[in-house]
């Protein structure tokens, strides 16, 4: 790895350490290999979100061209959010592309993610389904959002509906994850879910 | 999983995916065009005599009139990368080549330069990155000044040290980031003034954001005018283009002053000339 991306992302370890949203717990940064070029990170959901008390993890990858350009992230925990895949955990944001700037950091980037779970933005989408979903009908996604904070993120609201619903789907020898999906992406019509997978 | 939920369903997910795929590919195929520049193109080239510009215009008898014009005028030409940090670079690598030989001018620059941190903190950049570029961004300034207005040999000793720092990446571009975050702040700082220049529905913030803070992005007018603002420094824009008559119109920024900087700018790129 080129010795400037490694000198910086070094700096920037020890900087995002001693901040307010480390220690709060808020973000966190952790390192995956010892070379510097891959490390992981994990953000807490938003108070007041369909995210909140959920833990998300991050794969963050520094290019060699690092910190003229930007970090390459996406999640790994599944998440069901109008500017993230639900399918790769790819995320549509602008200073992840043609906005980074070198004067940004690991831990701005953070914060933004952050505040991207508070506030989607679904006229630039990344999963259309979710973003669909998120303009025309709110309350179904985010009680979509808080189920999947709830069995993939660690969250705490356990959604009854949804997990009896998948239950019912599970009963019919599906896959977990494929009813869950199934279910999400028809609003959870039991029966449009189930025709989809089926069909 | 999704994906079949959605493709068989009709729902639009695979194109969004698909459209992200396609921003990915025009992503790498831009990085393998500039992969390929940056090794053939130096940052910062060697002098060369203007008439190798003649050689470059031998079938274009607009260009050459222009070209004849300019060498009327000009000896010299110093080739930058066109990586759309051309502006940036070309400017200080001119600028403190020029300080090399004007101590004065060196001193004046100086306490801007060294003040300069401070007012982008003020505006709320990051304290932490804003210092590490403006830590090297001063580390070259010094060096500059070290022997600003001193014996010939000394002064080619650095300013070869400085052709050096100037094609090695670290340096680079920390001066072309720091320079960038000058004229941001510049920008912000005046935003009522230099509101006015820009086009759209976009605020100052938003357009520092999007189109002066990142690397490789172009420079406009507006550039010009905010990091010659911020830094007292006058710049002659030379701009040769397709247009009528065979002068090559001449830009002050600001206007009124002695330019110590001339630069020629090409649609899309700008070098650093010599008189």
């Amino acid at each position: 790895m080129a010795n400037i991306a490694a000198k910086r992302i070094k700096r920037e370890f020890k900087e995002i350490m001693k901040s307010e949203e480390v220690i709060g717990g808020s973000i966190k940064l952790g390192l995956v290999n010892e070379n510097w070029t891959e490390l992981k990170g994990e953000i807490a959901g938003p108070v007041d979100t369909p995210y909140e008390g959920g833990t998300f993890l991050l794969e963050i990858k520094v290019p060699e061209t690092y910190p003229f350009n930007p970090p390459k992230i996406r999640f790994l925990t599944k998440i069901w959010h109008p500017n993230v895949s639900s399918v790769t955990g790819a995320i549509c944001l602008d200073i992840l592309k043609d906005q980074w700037a070198a004067a940004l950091t690991l831990r701005t980037v953070l914060l933004s993610l952050q505040a991207l779970l508070s506030a989607g933005e679904p006229n630039d989408p990344q999963d259309a389904v979710v973003a669909k979903q998120f303009r025309e009908n709110p309350r179904l996604f985010t009680m979509t959002a808080r189920h999947w904070t709830n069995v993939y993120a660690g969250g705490p609201n356990i959604v009854h509906e949804c997990n009896s619903k998948v239950q019912r789907m599970l009963d019919m020898g599906i896959d977990e994850h494929q009813a869950r999906v199934a279910l999400s992406s028809y609003d959870w019509d039991l029966e449009r879910a189930t025709e989809q997978l089926f069909g | 999983m999704a994906d079949d939920a959605s493709s068989s369903s009709g729902i639009t997910g695979n194109t969004v995916e698909n459209s992200i795929n396609q921003d990915e590919l025009i992503m790498k195929q831009q990085r393998e065009i500039e992969k390929e520049i940056s090794e053939t193109i130096p940052l910062v080239g060697e002098i060369e005599e203007l008439q190798t510009l003649e050689k470059e215009y031998n079938e274009d008898p607009i260009y050459l009139l222009k070209v004849k014009d300019l060498s009327s005028k000009y000896k010299s030409i110093r080739r930058t990368r066109p990586d759309g940090n051309c502006f940036f670079r070309a400017f200080s690598y001119a600028y403190l080549e020029r300080l090399l030989t004007d101590k004065q001018e060196y001193d004046k620059f100086y306490e801007i330069a060294k003040n300069s941190k401070d007012i982008l903190v003020a505006l709320g950049f990051s304290q932490f990155t804003v210092e590490d570029f403006y830590e090297t961004f001063m580390e070259v300034i010094q060096r500059v000044g070290e022997h600003a207005g001193s014996t010939p040999d000394l002064i080619e000793t650095v300013r070869m040290e400085l052709h050096d720092k100037f094609n090695k990446q670290g340096y680079s571009d920390y001066i072309v980031v720091y320079l960038r975050l000058i004229t941001s702040g510049q920008l912000q700082t005046d935003q009522e003034f230099y509101q006015n220049f820009i086009e759209g529905p976009r605020t100052v913030t938003e357009f520092c954001r999007q189109e002066v803070e990142p690397m490789y992005k172009e420079s406009d007018h507006i550039h010009i005018i905010a990091l010659s603002n911020a830094l007292k420094v006058c710049v002659r824009v030379k701009y040769m283009d397709r247009g009528e008559g065979s002068q090559v119109i001449a830009h002050d920024f600001p206007e009124g002053s002695t330019p110590l900087v001339h630069l020629l700018y090409r649609p899309g790129h700008y070098d650093i000339l010599y008189a």
